[in-house]
């Protein structure tokens, strides 16, 4: 009996998930839905079949380029921002006004702008999606450097460390967790950030073939899409905590 | 060292695939990128003909189709020089002249019947414009020209329950009996037909050109730019994409395939449906008489006087025939 309940614990999620899928699947048999209105599982497995698997490739490959240089991108101008404005209360008010701004701003609204602005390709794509994502990473980071104990900068001070020394060796340790909870957040924003870009202007991608399916009423190959967005969203989430656990293991456990 | 490998290796991947990505351009061609109004659908199909059919290449010309999101989004790509060509509606191009104006120009008429129609189904109770009244209306963005269309008939465009959507959303709303009708375009018909008969009901359209609705409708614009400086390669363009529609209309299965090749997601069989669905707005009493492509200045006027209505312009806002250009149109036919 407890073997049983072990193994139903360590398999809960993927029980749920399969009861999820039946239950979906006999609810669209029984009640007859439209597959125009929710396609039954199955007809959405059919539809992977009709495109072909390096047409697949081409869409999802299309969505994961723009998201993951959206996403480094967003790294790149996050972190050092995040130091900037821990380490200097001028910078930080005039930076912060200007990051919740960008952060309010309904990025969907101004996507046609910026497409406009910067033409066709997958420049304004990637401006969309660092948009979008960057921002839970300043805050994270810029918390996790200003959250560590008063007692530990004092003791660096008092050793007379530099100011670098203390950011590298104390600070950005202390916020490598709140980091990668950010890092894992922003990706798959990264991913939704792609996909509005997408809707807006787009040749290729899975948000394009999302939007080009439901135009032409193939509402199951839309969530085919969806399922591979949701499964690429998935992968890159678990490679970040892969990373963390890699490269800081002992960070693990505190964010 | 490691990181060094990692950020070339992500720097590399992009920019090998952008590069793969751009076209290979014969130095003879002369590079003419399109703006379409819409995706890649089968009333597009005489464009991606131009292209696989080699018409354009003929011509001297290496074409690019960017699929888009509206009319008003081609209008505005081309006025922001991102396309030297837009196909969309013209009445996207008179709204924009009337809000202050764009450097663009309308070239080519398209369709001399405007696509517009009311999309209803067997048993809604649905048959004319009377009877569309106290009943529910879904439409996507705008619901012009209807107002104005049940005006014209004497009645009061109050009385219609009117219900904004996404485009996705107007079809299915219909299948589910939600709404009694939709006003839609006449080439969305293959579609909405085929989801319609799986809901099991039958697909009725009152195309409203058939109601009192006249003018022009989809058209090929250029930017003032593309006029410019390449009058020459505008000229050669216009003259191809005629000879591109008229060998869709002869030939819409082929069409209707060259495009299937491009969108391999689509159902070749809708595609070429759509594409037959656009030939009445097309080649018709009106392009036959005064010539495919023309600008009727009276008929403009008309399909000026439209938008006006719908958009609650003053009349004199625009001068319609200022948006024209048709001096190339000219050259083509000769």
């Amino acid at each position: 009996m407890s073997a049983l309940k072990r193994i139903a614990t360590r398999y809960a999620s993927l029980i749920a998930f399969i009861f999820v899928v039946l239950a979906w699947e006999l609810g669209c048999d029984l009640f007859q839905v439209p597959a125009f209105v929710l396609p039954a599982p199955s007809a959405i497995l059919t539809a992977f079949t009709t495109l072909s698997p390096s047409r697949w490739f081409e869409h999802t490959w299309a969505t994961l380029e723009v998201a993951l240089l959206g996403f480094a991108i967003a790294t790149a101008i996050a972190v050092p921002l995040a130091i900037t404005i821990t380490r200097s209360k001028l910078v930080s008010r005039v930076v912060m006004p200007w990051l919740i701004v960008i952060q309010s701003t309904p990025i969907v609204a101004i996507a046609p702008i910026i497409v406009v602005t910067l033409g066709a390709g997958v420049l304004p794509r990637v401006v969309i999606t660092t948009l979008i994502s960057f921002f839970p990473i300043v805050i994270s980071t810029a918390t996790g450097l200003a959250s560590v104990p008063a007692e530990f900068t004092e003791l660096s001070r008092s050793l007379r460390a530099s100011r670098n020394r203390e950011y590298w060796q104390i600070r950005m340790p202390y916020a490598l967790p709140h980091l990668f909870s950010a890092l894992r957040v922003a990706i798959t924003l990264a991913i939704v950030g792609a996909v509005v870009a997408e809707f807006v202007a787009a040749e290729r991608g899975l948000g394009y073939l999302i939007l080009y399916s439901t135009s032409s009423f193939r509402i199951a190959v839309a969530f085919a899409a969806l399922v591979i967005l949701v499964a690429s969203s998935l992968v890159l989430y678990g490679l970040i905590t892969q990373l963390q656990r890699r490269l800081f293991p002992w960070s693990e456990h505190r964010g | 060292m490691t990181l060094r490998r990692l950020i070339s290796a992500l720097l590399a991947v992009p920019a090998c695939t952008m590069l793969a990505a751009m076209p290979v351009q014969a130095a003879e061609l002369d590079p003419v990128r399109v703006q379409l109004d819409w995706l890649p659908t089968g009333d597009k199909a005489f464009f991606y003909a131009g292209v696989a059919e080699g018409i354009y290449r003929d011509a001297g010309l290496d074409v690019t189709l960017a699929p888009g999101r509206g009319s008003p989004d081609a209008v505005t790509q081309v006025a922001a020089g991102n396309a030297d060509i837009g196909a969309a509606g013209i009445n996207a191009l008179m709204e924009a002249y009337a809000e202050g104006g764009a450097p663009v120009k309308a070239v080519m008429s398209i369709y001399s019947k405007p696509p517009e129609a009311v999309f209803t189904y067997e048993g809604s109770g649905v048959t004319d414009l009377a009877s569309t009244l106290g009943k529910r209306m879904a439409y996507s963005m705008t619901s012009a020209p209807w107002p104005g269309v049940l005006r014209q008939a004497g009645l009061d465009p109050d009385e219609v329950n009117m219900v904004n959507v996404s485009p996705a959303s107007l079809a299915p709303m219909l299948a589910q009996g939600q709404v009694e009708m939709n006003l839609n375009w006449v080439t969305k018909q293959p579609d909405a037909e085929a989801l319609m008969e799986a809901a099991g009901r039958k697909l009725k359209v009152l195309p409203l050109s058939e109601h009192g609705l006249e003018g022009y409708a989809y058209s090929l614009m250029a930017s003032q730019r593309m006029i410019d400086s390449r009058p020459e390669v505008l000229a050669r363009f216009i003259t191809a994409t005629r000879e591109a529609i008229e060998f869709s209309i002869a030939h819409p299965d082929q069409a209707a395939a060259g495009l299937a090749k491009v969108v391999p997601e689509s159902d070749p069989a809708i595609l070429e449906g759509q594409l037959r669905a656009s030939f009445p707005l097309i080649d018709n009493e009106i392009s036959q008489t005064e010539g495919l492509g023309v600008f009727e200045p009276q008929r403009l006027a008309t399909a000026w006087r439209w938008v006006a209505e719908s958009d609650g312009y003053a009349i004199d806002a625009i001068d319609p025939a200022a948006l024209i250009d048709s001096r190339f149109l000219d050259t083509a036919a000769q």
